[in-house]
C-alpha cells in the first residue's frame, strides 16, 4: 500500500511544473551566486571553500521554509482541494499507508528539489573561473564531501524539520493556511533566538534553541581564519549535534503524532456546528407559488458607482482583516516590530532610550519584509476572491464596471496599508509606554508614517496588483512578486546596483534626528515617491487592462480584452502617469547625476584607480608646512551654506627648494565649493596644471620656496548644497548641527587616503598590491611627518566664526569674545600653545552644561558640554568620564595641556566620537540617549569619554610619526587608558566582561581579514588590531608587570615625546623600547609574543572537582590543558610554544554584585602560575565552597576559545 | 426583443474548438439548449454572459452588441452558471441584498421586498439567516436561481439549473421560469430532454461546438416521425446491430435491451414502430457524430 502511494506521489510531483520551477529557481540562484562570487566568502577565502558552501546551504535552507511549506503542506490538502477525499478514502487504503506514502514521497521530492541549489553551485563553480566575475585563483577544486557534509547535517535537516511541521499542521487541521502561519511562527522563534544571541553569556542555550542550526554553526566558525575556512568542514560535534537532534527529533515527533492521530473519518467530517432541526422545506410551497416577484427600479449612475466602490472596498477590507492568515502574519510582523524596537538600538550591548525615531526606524528591519509579503498575499487573495470560492462567474456577469471592481480591490489594500503603517505607531508608543518614556512626538510619527511610509506601501500594492493581474495563477503570482523583490534586493546589495532610479520603490535613505528633525531629506523623498507612484500607477493600469474578469484565461482572449479596455479613459490615464513618471525621472536624474555626480560603485572604483595611476607621481613630494592657522567662518545654517576664509603661514621645512604648491581638493562632492579668493603672499598664483576629475591643482611658487622660507596663504571658499543626491545626505552643513573640519580646505600634495586597498580590486585595475599604506619605522619621509596630517607639524590657531542668532558655534581654543552683528552671532576663539593640525567648526542650538575639574595641586580644567537641549539624560556620565580620566592621566602620564575640555553633540548622520584638541564631538546617537539604567550594561559614555580624553595625551601631546604601527601609539594607548580608568572605577574583578568583549571582537574581525593580519608594531590600518588586541595586550601587560611599573615607562615616554618640535617624530620602536625597559627579562617572552608576533593561546579546563576536607575547607583539583600557538597573518599555524607561560589560575565563589550594582567575579584563590604547555593538574585549598574554577578566568590572554576557560566545580564522587 | 448569434467561433488556448460557426436566432420566451457533455453549451452561455471572449462572429441583443458592449449586457442579465460557489460565511439574505445593490437596485425598500419575495419564491425563507456554507446542494442551487432573477433581467441564462434538485423542486423551478414575463429571453441548457419539451418553444441541439438542429421541439419531432423503430435484443448482439443499421439509442426495460433505430423503412419485421419523441431527435443527431469522433 505504502509503495503504491509513495510511487504515485513521486510520479504526480514530477509531472507538476511547480516542482521543476522550484528546482529551477534554486538552480539559477546557485548559478548566480557561484559565478558572480556573491557568496559569503571574504577576499582571502575561496568562493567555494567548505565554509562558504556550508554557510550558503544553511542560509538558503532558512529561506527554504517557503519551499517546505509549498511541497509538504499540500500532499494531504490536495485531496481536500480537489474534492477527491470522499472517494479516495473509501478505497482499501490504511491511514498509515496513505500518510506515510504521501509523507515519504513528498519529502523525497523536497530533498530532490533542494538539490537544485547544489547543482547550480557545482556547475557555477566549474564555470566561474572562466566567467571573469571573480579571479580564477579564488576557486578551489571541487570536493564532493564539502557539499555532502553540510547537506546532511544542516541543509536537509532543516528541510526535514520544517517539512514535518507543515505536513503535520495541514494533515491535522485541514487548513493549508496554517502552513504559512506555521512559517511565521518558525520565523518568530528564529527572531527570539537571534535576539538572545546578542547576550554573549547565553550562547549555549541560544544555540540549542535555533531551529535552523545557524547559531551553533556560526558559533563554531566565527573565529575561523581564512586559512581555516579554506580547509576545514564544520565539525559535527558538541552543541551542534544536540541542536540537530532536538530539532530533527521534534520534526519527527510531529510526524509520528500525525501518523497516529490521523483518522479518515475525522478528516472527512466537515466542521459543522450543531445543526438546529428546523428545516421544513415544503410547508410554504403554496406561498412560494403565490408570491410575485416585485418589479424594481434600477439605477446605474456615477454617484452610485462611487458609493459601490467604497462599499465593495470596505467589504474587501473587512474580508482581509478577518482573514486568519492575514492576522497570523500581521501579529508576527507586529511582534517583530515590537521586539526589534525593544532590543533594536544597543550600542556595545547597552540599550538606547526608546526615542521616537528609533521606534520609527524599526519599520525597515523585518517588518517591511513581512509587510511586503502580506501585501503580495493579500493582493492575491483579493484578486482571486471570487474565483477561489467559485463565485466568479456570477460576480463577473454583474453590471459592475471593471474600474469599480478593480478599484475597490485596490482601495481595500490601500485601507489595509493604512492599518499597517499605524501598527508602527501603536507598537512604537506601546514600547515607549512600557519603557516609561512619555515624550511621544506624534508629529514625527505622523510625518514619517503618513507622508513617507504610506506612499511606499501603495507603491508595493501597485506592483502586487500588476503581477497578480497578469499572472492568473495565485501561487505563481506570489512567487513572481516575491522573486521581483528578492531580485531588487539582490541587485542592490549583492551586485552593487545602487541607483535608486532603477530599483522599483527605492528612494534615498533618510535619518530623523532630534537635533535636525527631518532635515534636508524631504525634497528628494518627495520626488522619488512621486516618481515611483507614477511608475506604480502605470503598472496598476496595465494590470487593469489584463485583469481577468470572467473565465477566459487564454492569451489571445486576454490581449483582446486588454485592447477593448484600452479606451480613451485608460489611455489618457496611462499617458498622464507616464509623463509624470518620465518627467520626475528626468528631474531626479538631473539632480543626482548632473548636479551631484552620481557614480556607480564600479565607476567609483575605477576613479580611485585612475587617481592613483595619474597622481601617485606626486606622492611624498616636499610641500611647505603650515605653522599658523587663522580661520574666518561665516556659517549660514538656515541655507546650508558657508563662506570660510583661512590664512595660513607656511614654512618650507624640507631641505629642498619647492617650486610649486599642490592643492588636493578631492573630487567634487555634494558640498559645492567655489574659491572666491586665493593668494600666496598677497598675490594670485598662476595655475600650472589641473586634474579636473580629482580636484587636484598645481600652482607655481614665484619665486620658488627655499628651505626655511616662510609664505602666507589666503583661501576663501563659498560652499553650499545643490539639488539632492542619489544617496548620502551631505550632512556637514545642516539646519541644526553643522559639523565641519579642516578637510573643508584642500590638503597639499598627493594623499594615499583615496587609493584602493583591496588586493582584489588592485589586481583587477592593474595596480601593485600594497601590503602597507605607511612606510617602515626608519623611513626618513615617515619620520619627518605626523600621522594624522602631513601638511603641518604642530600649529597655532585662532578663528572667528559667525552663525545663526539662535545657535552657538564652536572651534578649538578659548572663547575670547562673543557678540552680535548684522543679525548674526559671532564667536572669537584662540588656542594657547600648539596643537596638531586638526580642527572642527560646529554650530547648533546648544544648551551648555558646565563643571570644573580640580587637580591635586589646585589646577583647574573647565568642563563644558554642548548638548541638544532635551538630551540631558547622561550629562553626569560625560562629566564623570572627563574627571576620572584627567585624574588618572594627569597622575600617570603627565599634565593636561589645556585649561578646558569640551564635549559637543552633532546629529546622528554618523555614529562616532572623535577627539579634537580640547574638544570631543559625540554623535547624537552615541551616548546622549543611551539607557544606562541597568548597571550591568556597559556605560560606554564613560568608557568612550575616557578613550577620547586619553587622545589628548595619546595623539595630541604625543603625535606619532607617519610610519607603520604609529596608530597603536594613539589608539591602543587610548584604549588601554580607558580600560585603566574602568578598572579603577569598577574594580579588577568586574573587568572580565569587558576583556572578553574585546577578545570576541578581535577574534571575529581577524576571521574576516581581507589582507593579512599585522602585528602591533607594524599595523597601519587594522582597527581591530589597534583597539581590541592593543587594549587587551596592554591590559594584560600591566597585570603581569604591575600597573605602576608600566605607567612609569609611559610617563617617561610622554616626557620624551610630547609636542616634539621637529622630526624625527616618534615610532613604535621608541614606544616599544620604553615598555621593554620596564619589563623584567623573565616576562620579555610576553612582549615578543604580543607585539612582534601573532600568538593565540588555547587554555581550557578539562575537569574541576572538589573534596570536602575536615576543617570546613575544600580541596579543589583542576585538570588543565594549555597551549600557545603562533600564526602568520593569514591564520596559518607556524609553530607551537614549548616554554612555560605565566598564567592565572583561580577558584571562584558565585559572582557577586559590587556597590555600583555591577556583577563581579568573587575569587577564592587566584594565583599566577608558570604553566607548561600540555596537560597539568593543580590543587588548591579554599575556605568556602568552590563554585567555578579555571585558567585565565578573566580572559586576559588571547585565547581561541574563551568560553571554556572557566567551568563549574563538581564534587568528587569517590 | 431578439438575440441574434452569427457565426460565433471560439478555440481555447489548449486547442479545443468549443464553438464552430454557431448561428442562432433566439426569440423571446424560453429557449432550450440541448447537447452532450462538452458540446459547447456552457461556452456559448458564458460568451453570452460576457465572461468569455469570442474569436469571431457576433451576437446582438436588439441593438446591443453583446461581445463589445459588455456593461450594457450586464445591466439586463441574469446568469446562473453550471457550477458556482458562495461565500460560506454570509447568509443568503445578506448576499442577495448585496447582489441586488450591485445590480443597481439602489432603493432600500424595493430591495427588501425583492429579496424577501425571491427567498419565498425559491423556498429559502426559513433558512434566510443561515450562512451559505451550511446549505445543502439543492438549497445552494435555489439560491443560485434567486440571484439570477434579481433586478428584472431581460436576458436570463441558466446553465443546467435543475441539476441537483429533487423532483418537487424541479417542478417548482419550471413554474417559476414559466412565470417570468413575456418580454424576456430565457436560455436554458440541460441534458434532460423532457425539460425542454415541457418548457421551450424553441431549442437547438449542439454537438461538438456546432448547432446540429434548431427549431420548435414539435417540428423537430415531426421531422423524424415514422422513422423510429424499436426492438428488444439480447445484449450480446448489440454490436452486430450497430454495424448494420443506425442505432441511435439503447436503453434497458425490465432487464431487456431495447434499441431505437433510425430508418426510413421498417428494417425488418422484428422491429416495431415507435412514437418519435424529442429524445429520439436528440440521439439521432448526436449518436452518429459522437461515434465518428470516437472511432
Amino acid at each position: 500500500m505504502f509503495k503504491e502511494i509513495f510511487l504515485f506521489e513521486i510520479k504526480y510531483r514530477f509531472k507538476r511544473p511547480a516542482t521543476w520551477a522550484y528546482f529551477g529557481i534554486l538552480l539559477i540562484f546557485g548559478l548566480i551566486v557561484s559565478i558572480g562570487g556573491n557568496g559569503p566568502a571574504s577576499e582571502k577565502v575561496f568562493v567555494n571553500s567548505p565554509v562558504a558552501i556550508a554557510t550558503m546551504l544553511t542560509t538558503i535552507s532558512i529561506f527554504g521554509i517557503m519551499l517546505s511549506s509549498a511541497i509538504m503542506g499540500v500532499p494531504v490538502y490536495r485531496d481536500i482541494e480537489h474534492k477527491t477525499e470522499n472517494y479516495y478514502f473509501s478505497y482499501p487504503v490504511t491511514e498509515k499507508g496513505y500518510l506515510l506514502g504521501r509523507f515519504v514521497g513528498s519529502m523525497f521530492v523536497l530533498f530532490l528539489v533542494s538539490l537544485g541549489l547544489h547543482l547550480g553551485l557545482i556547475i557555477g563553480f566549474a564555470i566561474g573561473p572562466f566567467a571573469g566575475y571573480v579571479e580564477p585563483d579564488r576557486f578551489t577544486d571541487f570536493n564532493f564531501w564539502h557539499y555532502l557534509q553540510p547537506t546532511l547535517i544542516l541543509y536537509w535537516t532543516n528541510f526535514f524539520f520544517a517539512g514535518c511541521i507543515f505536513f503535520a499542521l495541514v494533515s491535522l487541521t485541514k487548513k493549508v493556511m496554517l502552513a504559512y502561519a506555521g512559517g511565521a511562527i518558525l520565523f518568530i522563534t528564529y527572531l527570539i533566538t537571534l535576539t538572545l544571541t546578542q547576550d554573549i553569556e547565553n550562547k549555549n542555550l541560544v544555540s540549542l534553541l535555533d531551529p535552523f542550526g545557524l547559531g551553533p554553526y556560526n558559533n563554531i566558525i566565527r573565529y575561523w581564519t581564512p586559512e581555516e575556512q579554506n580547509s576545514m568542514t564544520v565539525p559535527f560535534s558538541g552543541v551542534l549535534v544536540w541542536n540537530r537532534l532536538i530539532w530533527v527529533g521534534l520534526g519527527f515527533a510531529a510526524f509520528l503524532y500525525t501518523l497516529f492521530r490521523f483518522d479518515f473519518i475525522k478528516f472527512l467530517n466537515k466542521n459543522y456546528k450543531v445543526k438546529k432541526k428546523d428545516e421544513s422545506p415544503d410547508q410554504k410551497s403554496t406561498v412560494a407559488a403565490l408570491t410575485k416577484i416585485p418589479a424594481v427600479s434600477k439605477a446605474f449612475s456615477n454617484g452610485l458607482n462611487l458609493k459601490l466602490l467604497f462599499r465593495l472596498a470596505f467589504m474587501e477590507f473587512k474580508n482581509i482583516i478577518k482573514d486568519n492568515f492575514f492576522r497570523a502574519i500581521l501579529i508576527a510582523a507586529v511582534l517583530f516590530l515590537f521586539f526589534d524596537a525593544w532590543f533594536g538600538f544597543p550600542i556595545y550591548g547597552t540599550p538606547s532610550l526608546p526615542l521616537t525615531y528609533y521606534m520609527l526606524e524599526v519599520k525597515d528591519f523585518t517588518y517591511i519584509i513581512l509587510i511586503f509579503i502580506l501585501i503580495v498575499f493579500m493582493t492575491g487573495e483579493v484578486l482571486h476572491r471570487e474565483r477561489s470560492v467559485n463565485y466568479d462567474q456570477i460576480f463577473g456577469s454583474l453590471p459592475l464596471p471593471n474600474r469599480i471592481v478593480y478599484g475597490s480591490k485596490f482601495l481595500a489594500l490601500v485601507m489595509v496599508s493604512f492599518i499597517l503603517v499605524n501598527m508602527i505607531l501603536i507598537s512604537g508608543v506601546l514600547n515607549q509606554i512600557v519603557k516609561g518614556y512619555f515624550n511621544f512626538e506624534f508629529d514625527k510619527y505622523f510625518t514619517d508614517l503618513y507622508l513617507i511610509e504610506f506612499p511606499k506601501y501603495i507603491i508595493f500594492i501597485m506592483l502586487a496588483f500588476f503581477v497578480h493581474s497578469l499572472v492568473t495563477k495565485k501561487f505563481m503570482g506570489h512567487v513572481i512578486a516575491i522573486a521581483i523583490w528578492v531580485l531588487l534586493f539582490g541587485l542592490n546589495s549583492l551586485a552593487d546596483v545602487n541607483n535608486n532610479l532603477y530599483l522599483y520603490s527605492y528612494a534615498p535613505g533618510y535619518t530623523v534626528s532630534d537635533m535636525n528633525g527631518f532635515g534636508h531629506f524631504g525634497q528628494s523623498l518627495f520626488w522619488f515617491r512621486t516618481y515611483w507612484l507614477a511608475c506604480g500607477g502605470v503598472l496598476a493600469v496595465i494590470g487593469y487592462l489584463f485583469w481577468k474578469r470572467g473565465t477566459d484565461s487564454g492569451r489571445k482572449a486576454r490581449w483582446a480584452l486588454a485592447k477593448e479596455r484600452l479606451n480613451i479613459r485608460t489611455l489618457s490615464t496611462l499617458v498622464i502617469l507616464l509623463v509624470i513618471f518620465l518627467g520626475t525621472g528626468a528631474f531626479i536624474n538631473y539632480n543626482t547625476k548632473t548636479v551631484n555626480n552620481y557614480q556607480t560603485v564600479e565607476a567609483g572604483t575605477i576613479g580611485s584607480a585612475d587617481y592613483e595611476k595619474q597622481l601617485s607621481q606626486y606622492d611624498k613630494i616636499a610641500q611647505p608646512k603650515v605653522i599658523d592657522v587663522k580661520v574666518n567662518a561665516d556659517l549660514v545654517p538656515e541655507e546650508r551654506s558657508a563662506t570660510i576664509k583661512t590664512d595660513y603661514i607656511m614654512v618650507n621645512k624640507s631641505n629642498e627648494v619647492i617650486d610649486s604648491l599642490h592643492l588636493n581638493w578631492g573630487p567634487e562632492g555634494l558640498l559645492k565649493k567655489k574659491v572666491t579668493k586665493f593668494t600666496l603672499n598677497g598675490k594670485e598664483p598662476k595655475l600650472g596644471k589641473k586634474y579636473d576629475d580629482f580636484g587636484y591643482e598645481i600652482y607655481a611658487f614665484n619665486p620658488p620656496l627655499q628651505p626655511s622660507d616662510t609664505i602666507s596663504l589666503t583661501l576663501e571658499v563659498e560652499a553650499n548644497y545643490k539639488g539632492f543626491p542619489n544617496e548620502g545626505s551631505g550632512s556637514t552643513i545642516v539646519y541644526n548641527g553643522t559639523f565641519l573640519n579642516n578637510n573643508f580646505f584642500p590638503s597639499f600634495g598627493y594623499s594615499s587616503q583615496g587609493e584602493l586597498t583591496s588586493d582584489q580590486d588592485r589586481k583587477k585595475y592593474e595596480l601593485p598590491i600594497k601590503d602597507y599604506s605607511l612606510p617602515d619605522q626608519t623611513d626618513p619621509w615617515g619620520l619627518s611627518n605626523l600621522l594624522f596630517n602631513d601638511d603641518a607639524d604642530y600649529v597655532t590657531f585662532e578663528g572667528v566664526v559667525s552663525t545663526a542668532p539662535n545657535q552657538i558655534a564652536v572651534m578649538p581654543g578659548y572663547l575670547q569674545r562673543e557678540w552680535e552683528e548684522n543679525g548674526r552671532k559671532y564667536y572669537h576663539y584662540k588656542m594657547e600653545g600648539e596643537l596638531d593640525f586638526f580642527y572642527n567648526i560646529s554650530s547648533a542650538e546648544y544648551a551648555v552644561h558646565k563643571d570644573v575639574w580640580t587637580g591635586k595641586n589646585g589646577d583647574k580644567v573647565n568642563i563644558e558640554i554642548f548638548h541638544h537641549p532635551s538630551h540631558t539624560y547622561n550629562l553626569d556620565r560625560f562629566v564623570k568620564g572627563v574627571k576620572h580620566s584627567i585624574d588618572y592621566f594627569a597622575e600617570n602620564y603627565g599634565p593636561y595641556q589645556y585649561r578646558q575640555m569640551r564635549i559637543l553633540e552633532f546629529p546622528r548622520y554618523s555614529t562616532f566620537a572623535q577627539s579634537f584638541p580640547n574638544t570631543v564631538p559625540f554623535a547624537e546617537s552615541f551616548g546622549w540617549v543611551g539607557d544606562f539604567s541597568d548597571p550591568n550594561d556597559l556605560d560606554y559614555v564613560y568608557t568612550v569619554t575616557a578613550h577620547e580624553v586619553a587622545h589628548q595625551w595619546w595623539g595630541h601631546q604625543i603625535t606619532p610619526s607617519a610610519t607603520r604601527g604609529a596608530n597603536q601609539i594613539s589608539e591602543s594607548m587610548a584604549e588601554y587608558s580607558s580600560l585603566m580608568v574602568m578598572k579603577k572605577e569598577y574594580g579588577v574583578d568586574a573587568m572580565q566582561r569587558f576583556l572578553k568583549e574585546e577578545l570576541d571582537r578581535y577574534l571575529r574581525s581577524r576571521a574576516n581579514e581581507s589582507k593579512f593580519e599585522k602585528t602591533l608594531l607594524d599595523n597601519d590600518n587594522q582597527a581591530y588590531v589597534w583597539y581590541r588586541k592593543g587594549g587587551l595586550i596592554l591590559y594584560a601587560l600591566q597585570d603581569l608587570i604591575g600597573e605602576d611599573n608600566l605607567n612609569r615607562g609611559f610617563k617617561a615616554y610622554t616626557e620624551a615625546a610630547k609636542f616634539r618640535p621637529k622630526a624625527p617624530f616618534t615610532t613604535t620602536t621608541e614606544w616599544y623600547d620604553y615598555m621593554k625597559s620596564v619589563t623584567p627579562d623573565s616576562l620579555k617572552y610576553y612582549l615578543e609574543d604580543s607585539f612582534e608576533k601573532i600568538t593565540l593561546y588555547s587554555n581550557k579546563v578539562n575537569e574541576a572537582s572538589y573534596k570536602k576536607l575536615d576543617d570546613n575547607k575544600y580541596e579543589v583539583t583542576l585538570d588543565i590543558q594549555s597551549s600557545k600557538n603562533y600564526f602568520d597573518g593569514n591564520g596559518k599555524l607556524l609553530g607551537e610554544g614549548d616554554k612555560a607561560n605565566l598564567l592565572e589560575i583561580g577558584v571562584f565563589d558565585n559572582d557577586t554584585i559590587n556597590n555600583q550594582g555591577i556583577t563581579t567575579k568573587a575569587p577564592l584563590v587566584l594565583e599566577r602560575i608558570w604553566v607548561k604547555p600540555g596537560q597539568s593538574k593543580y590543587t588548591f585549598v579554599t575556605n568556602k565552597l568552590p563554585v567555578k574554577a579555571g585558567i585565565d578566568p578573566y580572559n586576559k590572554m588571547i585565547d581561541r576559545i574563551p568560553d571554556d576557560n572557566l567551568i563549574p566545580v563538581e564534587e568528587d564522587s569517590e | 426583443m431578439e438575440l441574434k448569434i452569427e457565426n460565433l467561433s471560439k478555440t481555447y488556448s489548449n486547442g479545443v474548438q468549443a464553438l464552430k460557426n454557431v448561428s442562432l436566432d433566439i426569440p423571446q420566451g424560453m429557449f432550450g439548449l440541448l447537447g452532450p457533455n462538452g458540446a459547447g453549451k456552457s461556452s456559448l452561455m458564458r460568451t453570452l454572459a460576457t465572461l468569455q471572449q469570442a474569436d469571431s462572429g457576433s451576437a446582438t441583443l436588439d441593438d446591443i452588441d453583446i461581445l463589445n458592449e459588455k456593461s450594457k449586457v450586464r445591466k439586463i442579465l441574469g446568469y446562473l452558471p453550471q457550477e458556482f460557489g458562495v461565500y460560506p460565511k454570509i447568509s443568503s439574505y445578506n448576499m442577495l441584498d448585496h447582489i441586488a445593490s450591485l445590480k443597481g437596485v439602489s432603493n432600500k425598500g424595493e430591495r427588501k421586498d425583492l429579496v424577501e419575495s425571491l427567498l419565498t419564491k425559491t423556498n429559502l425563507w426559513h433558512v434566510r439567516n443561515k450562512s451559505l456554507g451550511t446549505y445543502s446542494g439543492g438549497m445552494k442551487q435555489r439560491f443560485g436561481i434567486a440571484q439570477a432573477l434579481i433586478g428584472d433581467p431581460r436576458l436570463i441564462i441558466v446553465d443546467e439549473p435543475t441539476a441537483g434538485l429533487d423532483p418537487a423542486e424541479r417542478v417548482r423551478f419550471h413554474n417559476l421560469l414559466s412565470e417570468i414575463g413575456e418580454n424576456t429571453i430565457v436560455i436554458l441548457s440541460t441534458h434532460i430532454v423532457d425539460d425542454i419539451s415541457n418548457l421551450c418553444n424553441n431549442m437547438a441541439i449542439i454537438c461538438l461546438g456546432e448547432v446540429v438542429a434548431k427549431g420548435n421541439p414539435a417540428d423537430l419531432t415531426n421531422s423524424i416521425k415514422d422513422r423510429i423503430w424499436k426492438k428488444a435484443i439480447p445484449k450480446v448482439e448489440l454490436e452486430n446491430y450497430k454495424d448494420e443499421m443506425q442505432v441511435i439509442s439503447t436503453h434497458l426495460k425490465a432487464g431487456q435491451t431495447i434499441i431505437h433505430v433510425l430508418n426510413d423503412n421498417q428494417p425488418d419485421a422484428t422491429f416495431e414502430a415507435s412514437d418519435a419523441n424529442l429524445e429520439d431527435v436528440y440521439f439521432a443527431e448526436i449518436t452518429s457524430r459522437m461515434e465518428t469522433v470516437s472511432a
